[in-house]
């Protein structure tokens, strides 16, 4: 008898308990959500849903690749050589004796690193300019064999990107000089031979130096970031515009390096095959520079 | 000419995800690509729903206005296509889309992209109608057959509709009249609720 009451005590207990927790659960989640309708800000929740926050940087990259990007790169390649073309005929070419006494300034591990790094970011220029004017090829296979060198160009530059850091970091500091340097032009904008303020390097191999080394690691993270497309969406399109963007400050150095070695002071292609320059030459373009 | 257009009733979508199916069977979409999924927002709760989505074939598309190669371009009826053997894989129509319609198989090397993938409405590529590069490439092409597209015309409570977007608009504007909207829109209470 005594079991009979205490197991329908314990019986009526659980109910209880039971009756609590369920209302306590059902209250909330009752049919009447069922009654529910669709309202148009459930539409755009539900848009939302799809298309995330495409309206910052997935609008601004459409905008920038679709109207902006290539229209920059051709003024790069178009207007910086042509400038380039009338310094050449207007203020022409510098020239030094290369008879004279000669100063060594690259050593051979110098200069095979700096050629490694000039065959591999050459590639990467032409290939990355291919890929932007891709339609006007036609792409398909050519513009893809492009991209695959792209890549292969983009590793070896970036362990070279590494070495040219290490070698020449030592000398690229700015200095107060080079403020001088950049309100002169470097002195190219007159024919005369006066001394120049600049040590080892001036002003905009410094620039270059920089932009060239550490601009070139960022570009090769962020492209490949774009390569893999890994993690979130939003990141490899803010990675694809900063990879266009710093893409159209190197392409526009990388212009300028060509044109002061190829023309701009004649014979000084010289100092990065044989390593060495003409006395003359750094006396007035690398004045204070303390050789022994 | 006609505007074809998708449109799906979030009010019938049941999430049963049987456009996937059909179009990925009925195109031989390689494993991992999706042209199309169903999306489904408030699972388990109250006010849940479902929508199918897929290229959006949008008037002034994303992808076409980044494209470097110019692969992508939309036909007179508004259809968004690829060419796959203009397309290098550069997953920039991936970036710009709001959708996240392109869809990329993997390429031979180094981890590349292949040539990009999406719903192309069931109407093929630019190749030649029915060639069997075509077919290959991009599957059916049933738009050329006078056919609404395998996804739309498979789905079992027809929430999701295909073709001319005025005929499409005038379908879910007469089932929109008759189910009511807002408030008054047909539920719970219409179909069980005894006065």
């Amino acid at each position: 008898m005594h079991r009979l009451i205490a197991s329908g005590v314990l019986v009526m207990v659980v109910y209880a308990i039971a009756l609590i927790i369920g209302t306590a659960i059902a209250a909330p989640t009752s049919l009447t959500g069922f009654t529910q309708v669709f309202f148009p800000q459930q539409y755009s929740e539900l848009y939302g849903g799809i298309t995330g926050d495409w309206q910052q940087l997935g609008q601004l990259f459409t905008q920038l690749q679709g109207d902006l990007f290539w229209k920059v790169f051709l003024g790069v390649i178009t207007v910086v050589p042509a400038v380039f073309l009338l310094h050449f005929m207007i203020v022409g070419a510098k020239s030094f004796s290369h008879d004279g006494p000669q100063i060594l300034f690259f050593n051979a591990f110098t200069r095979l690193i700096h050629w490694i790094g000039a065959i591999a970011f050459s590639l990467l220029v032409i290939t990355g300019l291919l890929i932007i004017f891709g339609g006007i090829f036609g792409g398909g296979a050519p513009i893809r064999f492009a991209r695959t060198v792209h890549l292969v160009a983009a590793i070896v530059f970036a362990f070279d990107a590494v070495l040219m850091f290490l070698i020449w970091v030592k000398d690229m500091f700015p200095a107060l000089c080079d403020i001088h340097w950049i309100f002169i032009l470097g002195g190219y904008l007159s024919k005369e031979k006066k001394p120049v303020p600049a040590g080892k390097y001036n002003a905009g191999q410094k620039a270059w130096f920089w932009l060239a080394t550490v601009g070139g690691l960022a570009m090769a993270y962020t492209g490949y970031v774009i390569w893999g497309m890994q993690g979130d969406l939003d990141t490899v399109r803010l990675y694809a515009i900063i990879h266009n963007i710093l893409g159209m400050v190197l392409v526009s150095l990388f212009l300028t390096h060509l044109y002061m070695s190829l023309f701009a002071i004649k014979g000084s292609l010289n100092s990065m095959i044989t390593g060495y320059k003409p006395k003359e030459e750094v006396d007035i373009l690398h004045s204070r520079y303390k050789y022994e | 000419m006609a505007r074809m257009r998708f449109l799906c009733d979030t009010e019938r979508c049941i999430d049963c995800s049987g456009c996937v199916v059909a179009c990925k069977e009925g195109n031989h979409v390689p494993v991992g690509i999706n042209r199309r999924r169903v999306i489904t927002m408030k699972q388990g709760e109250p006010g849940e729903k479902s929508i199918s989505v897929a290229c959006m074939h949008c008037s002034d598309a994303p992808c076409i206005a980044v494209c470097p190669v110019d692969a992508i371009y939309q036909r007179a009826d508004g259809i968004v296509l690829v060419s796959k053997e203009t397309c290098i894989g550069c997953g920039y129509c991936f970036m710009a889309c709001p959708f996240g319609a392109p869809q990329f198989p993997k390429g031979n090397v180094f981890g590349a992209r292949g040539a990009m993938d999406k719903c192309t409405f069931c109407a093929g590529g630019p190749e030649e109608n029915f060639s069997a590069e075509e077919k290959k490439l991009y599957g059916q092409n049933r738009i050329a057959e006078g056919k609404v597209p395998l996804c739309a015309s498979m789905c079992a409570t027809k929430a999701l509709l295909a073709g001319d977007a005025d005929v499409v608009a005038d379908v879910f504007r007469e089932r929109v009249f008759q189910r009511g909207s807002g408030v008054n829109a047909w539920g719970w209470n219409r179909a069980y609720k005894k006065d």
